[in-house]
């Protein structure tokens, strides 16, 4: 009986070691084959090389297109950020009856397939062209970083907004009366006990944000400007045809990017502050 | 006091404003234009022509070959063995990280964390290396050792698109039951065990019924994710797997048929919402069966 136990117990810890990898190896693979010095990874490796990176670095789309996404992302943080730390406040402080209708809508970017959304974007950047031409001014959304830009906001959105709330949510409401008590006006109250006590919140919001902007697919691929690319979509292009390891190179830089992200939020608020 | 409160009230709207507008604008209105666009009259000449039609949704379900409808099916049906793998995959690994009291703990749970923050093409890309047909790591390897003539075909199917799909969303399964097994009392557990229960029993009446709000929640999240997929069965599928997603960008992008594009996503997407009602309605009645 204790050994079939002692068994199955061994089976099961072998099991979750084995997914463990499973999630892990094809990271790690990249990492590996952008060093290796030949055209294939090959078991075992042969030679270490930067000659990937060094393609990587001349070559003039991926380094526009990684610039592209490094500002694409910058700017899309900066707008979820002030968008989502205000509609948190009002939805946990303020709103009334339609409390939980306000969640569901600032949620359905996370809930509606993105691809879908990214369909709609089309379409709709399309017509109000048309409406705008119509009337003799164009707007200019369509295969616009603008356009791009607010597809990037809506879809980071929420996760600033989970990740604000649930800070307003653990927060003792008597500091900020006793500031209110001792004198302070409201937007004193705010800026010197409120703001600070969901920082980590909207950190770990912003961060998150910069992270999913940098490695989104689907609604760069339909919303692009002609000749301008995002990372991932560079990426994907070439990877369709092309095998060599610049690839691995830039997908490197690109998990390294996410690392360094990943290494400020634990800085500075901790891991376990991440919330989906 | 309530007079101290009002102007409080009225500014507030000032916070919500830019992002309820930015989500009417930009989410709502899109949508709603999209369902006007699947019943626009399709055009040669330009993305669509004036009038309104049902002929695009008849073009999807009354294709003589069944054609749309058999890839809606593949599509499904890619979406219920990719959730089963995962929920296999994943239960085992949750109630680990859930129960894990060891020091590594928060690495672990990094480890789980990090193919969700890496970008998508960066992940199949880690898969194209390792499942390529002719200088795959693995191909290559087991040629290498004189076990194999030419190659396996482990990409440019459904095996590799399978595995992609499987590795990208498993996190999403495994998150939510995390979430469910860590607010259940290890001492039911140890109650069942005192009295005489193996672990494995133990588990299976216990924490598993307990769990299965996250089980729902992780299930439903790979099945949507894995239906609406795009880049994944691309890359690993290639030209020999196509699923509704793939089909709806090629008319979009490739074909300019947008109407048509348009009826499709939508069915795509009300075939989805049933299959997750369905599995709802299923899996409440288990809940019930449990507590009840």
């Amino acid at each position: 009986m204790r050994v079939r136990s002692r068994l199955g117990h061994a089976a099961y810890g072998g099991f979750v070691v084995l997914v463990y990898a499973f999630l892990l190896t094809p990271l790690v693979i990249v990492v590996v084959a952008s060093f290796n010095s030949g055209n294939y990874l090959t078991f075992p490796p042969e030679g270490f090389s930067i000659r990937w990176y060094a393609k990587f670095f001349d070559s003039d789309a991926f380094m526009g297109s990684l610039f592209y996404s490094l500002q694409l992302a910058a700017l899309c943080t900066l707008f979820a950020t002030v968008l989502g730390t205000g509609i948190a406040l009002y939805t946990v402080r303020f709103a009334g009856r339609l409390r939980e209708q306000i969640r569901l809508l600032v949620l359905l970017p996370l809930l509606l397939p993105e691809i879908l959304t990214a369909i709609a974007l089309l379409f709709f950047y399309y017509n109000i062209e048309d409406v705008f031409d119509w009337a003799g001014t164009s707007v200019g959304f369509r295969n616009s970083f603008w356009g791009l830009l607010i597809g990037h906001v809506l879809v980071t959105l929420p996760f600033v907004f989970l990740s604000i709330s649930a800070a307003l949510h653990n927060f003792d409401r008597s500091l900020e009366e006793a500031a209110r008590s001792l004198g302070a006006d409201r937007y004193v109250t705010f800026r010197r006990i409120t703001l600070p006590i969901i920082k980590p919140g909207i950190i770990s919001g912003a961060l998150l944000a910069f992270i999913i902007s940098f490695d989104l697919f689907n609604i760069s691929l339909l919303l692009k400007g002609i000749g301008t690319a995002t990372l991932p979509i560079q990426l994907f292009d070439y990877v369709r045809w092309d095998f060599d390891p610049t690839a691995a190179a830039v997908s490197t830089v690109s998990i390294l990017v996410t690392v360094a992200v990943l290494v400020i939020v634990q800085r500075l608020v901790g891991l376990q502050s991440l919330r989906f | 006091m309530s007079t101290a409160t009002r102007p409080a009230r009225a500014g507030a709207w000032l916070l919500a404003a830019p992002a309820l507008g930015l989500l009417t604008a930009f989410l709502v209105l899109p949508y709603l234009n999209m369902v006007v666009m699947s019943f626009r009259t399709p055009s040669t000449s330009n993305v669509f022509a004036p009038g309104f039609t049902i002929a695009n949704y008849v073009d999807v379900l009354g294709d003589e070959d069944l054609y749309y409808l058999k890839i809606l099916w593949e599509t499904l049906s890619l979406g219920f063995v990719t959730t089963l793998i995962c929920l296999v995959l994943g239960f085992p690994l949750a109630y680990h990280l859930a129960r894990s009291r060891s020091r590594w703990s928060a690495l672990l749970y990094a480890f789980v964390l990090s193919p969700l923050l890496v970008g998508v093409v960066v992940r199949c890309y880690g898969w194209i290396i390792i499942l390529a047909n002719n200088e795959g790591l693995i191909n290559s390897s087991l040629r290498q050792l004189g076990w194999i003539e030419t190659y396996i075909p482990l990409m440019y199917n459904w095996v590799g698109v399978t595995i992609g799909l499987v590795h990208i969303f498993l996190p999403f399964m495994i998150l939510p039951i995390t979430a469910a097994i860590q607010s259940i009392d290890p001492r039911l557990e140890e109650a069942a065990r005192s009295l005489g229960a193996s672990r494995l029993t133990a588990i299976r009446r216990t924490v598993l019924p307990l769990a299965v709000p996250g089980i729902q929640a992780g299930s439903i999240l790979v099945f949507v994710l894995t239906i609406s997929s795009y880049v994944i069965p691309v890359l690993l599928g290639g030209f020999n797997v196509v699923l509704m997603p793939t089909l709806v960008v090629q008319q979009l992008l490739d074909a300019m048929l947008w109407p048509f594009g348009a009826a499709l996503a939508f069915v795509l997407a009300i075939a989805g919402t049933v299959v997750v009602w369905l599995y709802l309605v299923l899996t409440n009645r288990l809940i019930r069966g449990v507590t009840g």
